[in-house]
């Protein structure tokens, strides 16, 4: 019986997000491709990871690109410190070699929307993702012990309740939550809890909550109220 | 008409000043200070420190009151850029962009973006010189002289 085919991977950019990235992917058996302009770069990636098929290029030129084997990869990833060059290196293999799915680093958080907008499926911006995780601890509550995880805009919030909530002995559907805002999981005792409208609320539980458009400041607030 | 230009090196700074000379507003954007000296004393346009592809940099420079934009930086990818954020997200009428590299001019032209492209347009210039030994550069003085008057009759009013 022939093995299923490893999915191929085109990784744009050998910086330490890039290499640490290939690194991870061939561990988990994907087929890995890293392009990287740098030639002294290139080597000494080549040399840390073995076999791995590194290719020394721009990963925005059309003619380089197209010696990539680019037009079979499931995935594109442009993971430079550029956001111009990856915005273009993901156009490029989404407009002219049809890969299904392009992800792309975002150097500057602004750009995350403009990636967006420009047709990049996932654009991720580590400083925005950073920043989710210090405003929590920044909060200073013992409320929100979460993060969150910023996608298409929407908040993934984790909620630890304190002692004294006034949430505690609640039902799930007495809850009262701004619009755009729900309760997906109870997390009690370290196990998963469906958060059915009956469902009462307990000391020490966490809720895990969605937003489409709170941040997680915002969240910590409507849930104090 | 409202003009928003990202890059002031020569091609930026001939056009802001150019435009500004046939009654436009011009605002030109670029990194380097030093790069809008090449503007002259006179240019009485607005000068934008800042990077062209940060939506607050172009709302700093008018964009959504531009009718024209140009992106003609060194920089292809930046120009791309730039030329698409005017264009999807600030919808702004008129949007070209500079491209050197001929093939990512030819794709991103397909792609529906307005283009032009300083390579292959000197190499074909070059390259008729050679063949039938017309510069055409400078070949019609009269075509050059009705170029600078239709600039002036896009004034706004």
């Amino acid at each position: 019986m022939a093995a299923a085919p490893r999915p191929y991977v085109l990784i744009v950019g050998g910086g330490k997000v890039g290499y640490h990235l290939a690194k991870h992917l061939i561990e988990r058996d994907y087929e890995i491709t890293l392009v990287e302009k740098d030639h002294d770069r290139a080597d000494w990636i080549q040399h840390q990871l073995g076999t791995v098929s590194i290719m020394v290029g721009d990963g925005d030129e059309m003619a380089f690109l197209a010696t990539t084997g680019i037009e079979r990869a499931a995935v594109v990833i442009a993971c430079t410190g550029d956001d111009e060059d990856n915005l273009v290196a993901c156009q490029l293999a989404k407009g002219k070699f049809q890969v299904p799915r392009t992800i792309a680093r975002v150097n500057n958080p602004v750009n995350v929307h403009v990636f967006t907008a420009l047709g990049i499926d996932a654009p991720i911006s580590a400083t925005e993702l950073l920043m989710g995780l210090i405003e929590a601890e920044l909060s200073g509550s013992d409320m929100v012990k979460g993060v969150a995880v910023k996608a298409s805009g929407a908040s993934l919030v984790d909620v630890a309740l304190p002692d004294l909530s006034t949430l505690v002995g609640t039902r799930v559907r007495d809850v009262r939550l701004p619009d755009g805002v729900l309760v997906v999981c109870i997390v009690r005792d370290g196990d998963p809890v469906m958060p059915a409208p009956d469902e009462v609320i307990r000391r020490r539980d966490e809720l895990i909550v969605y937003s489409k458009t709170l941040d997680v400041e915002e969240v910590r607030v409507s849930l104090a109220g | 008409m409202n003009v928003v230009i990202v890059g002031c090196g020569r091609v930026g700074s001939t056009l802001a000043r150019e435009m500004e000379a046939a009654g436009h507003h011009v605002t030109i954007i670029d990194e380097r200070v030093s790069a809008f000296s090449r503007l002259g004393e006179d240019f009485r346009g607005d000068a934008i420190v800042g990077t062209g592809i940060d939506e607050s940099v172009l709302r700093r420079a008018g964009i959504e009151r531009a009718d024209c934009f140009a992106s003609v930086t060194n920089g292809d990818n930046r120009n791309l850029m730039a030329a698409q954020i005017a264009k999807e997200i600030f919808k702004v009428p008129r949007v070209i962009t500079r491209i050197y590299d001929p093939i990512r001019e030819e794709v991103y032209r397909e792609l529906g973006l307005e283009t032009v492209c300083s390579t292959r347009i000197i190499a074909d210039l070059v390259r008729d010189y050679f063949v039938d030994g017309v510069n055409r550069a400078h070949a019609e003085p009269a075509a050059e002289a009705a170029r600078l008057a239709r600039l002036g009759a896009g004034r706004a009013s």
